[in-house]
């Protein structure tokens, strides 16, 4: 089509940087919440006794919940106007671009995560590229994250990405 | 629950049990609560409605990320892994609406001392894939070992 880009000059240049770091503890009752709102009531992670029949030390948290063990603490003044926060994301802002859904995930897991256990992510952007969708361009935002534990294992490494349209 | 599946039990092109679920604004405000979302398209009508252009709020798509995960982790019972997951959004979809999630079995392979199956996922609703998928796990042989 054209040479416009709804990517600005200075969110283009952060494509191989780090965009963002966080650490968490995961947490028994948190994925549990987590999980009954998935209504997903696998006794993997609400039973010891059951996580222990099937080879794990104790309950695990669902494979999925570790992207959410590391998520900081925003103060509400300083949300998006769409009321969220970007924080894990790096805060990559698209002025010409606003409307921000998830666009997919893609995650290798190699441990289990148990109560208390200290993870770190790091989340590197790996792409960020003007699209031609049926609806009009968007940006799409590729990141590459690892989740490693409290003895440098690693947990799980993730592709995941974002669609901004304007 | 927690009938446990085996490598044996399982063949190229067999379906996963579908699992239906109507997300109401309930569960979708518990999901966003439960992971520290506050992006309005999921709870705020005006705002979905007004400045997004939506018909009405959105499910969010890691709440149908997870539904797609949990068919999966269900199905493969608790000796069965889920060794990576994968998903993409397609299509919004809005409370009320009947989604089905559910896959195929598309390969079953052996990798060093375990045996893997490739599975293809798909969030849908009626005849329209929302979310697809993939994903490969891990099973137990009934003549032991993973």
């Amino acid at each position: 089509m054209t040479a416009t880009t709804l990517i600005p000059p200075e969110v283009a240049e952060r494509v191989g940087t780090v965009a963002a770091t966080a650490s968490g503890e995961v947490n028994r009752r948190e994925w549990q919440r987590w999980a009954v709102a998935v209504k997903d009531h696998n006794p993997l992670w609400f039973d010891a006794d059951a996580a222990r029949a099937a080879g794990y030390d104790d309950v695990v948290a669902p494979p999925l919940y570790v992207q959410y063990a590391v998520l900081g603490v925003t103060p509400l003044d300083g949300l998006r106007p769409d009321g969220s926060s970007g924080a894990v994301s790096g805060n990559l802002t698209f002025p010409d671009a606003p409307r921000r859904m998830a666009g997919g995930e893609s995650t290798t897991f190699h441990l289990p995560c148990y109560h208390r256990d200290e993870i770190t992510m790091v989340r590197t952007i790996e792409s960020i590229v003007d699209k031609q969708g049926r609806s009009g361009p968007f940006v799409l935002v590729t990141w590459r994250t690892t989740y490693t534990n409290q003895r440098d294992e690693l947990v799980a490494e993730a592709s995941t990405s974002m669609i901004a349209r304007p | 629950m927690s009938q446990q599946l085996y490598l044996e039990d399982v063949s190229v092109g067999d379906a996963l049990p579908p699992l239906p679920v109507t997300v109401d604004e309930t569960q979708m405000f518990f999901f966003s609560a439960a992971t520290y979302n506050g992006h309005r398209i999921h709870y705020d009508k005006d705002w979905a409605r007004g400045t997004e252009g939506y018909d009405d709020v959105l499910v969010q798509g890691p709440l149908q990320a997870a539904l797609l995960a949990r068919a999966v982790t269900d199905w493969i019972g608790p000796a069965g892994r889920l060794v990576t997951y994968s998903a993409q959004n397609r299509a919004v979809a809005f409370p009320g609406q009947e989604l089905v999630f559910g896959g195929t079995v598309t390969g079953v392979r052996e990798d060093g001392d375990r045996t893997l199956v490739d599975l293809e996922l798909a969030a849908t609703r009626g005849d329209d894939t929302l979310m697809p998928g993939s994903a490969v796990v891990s099973l137990p042989s009934r003549s032991g070992g993973a």
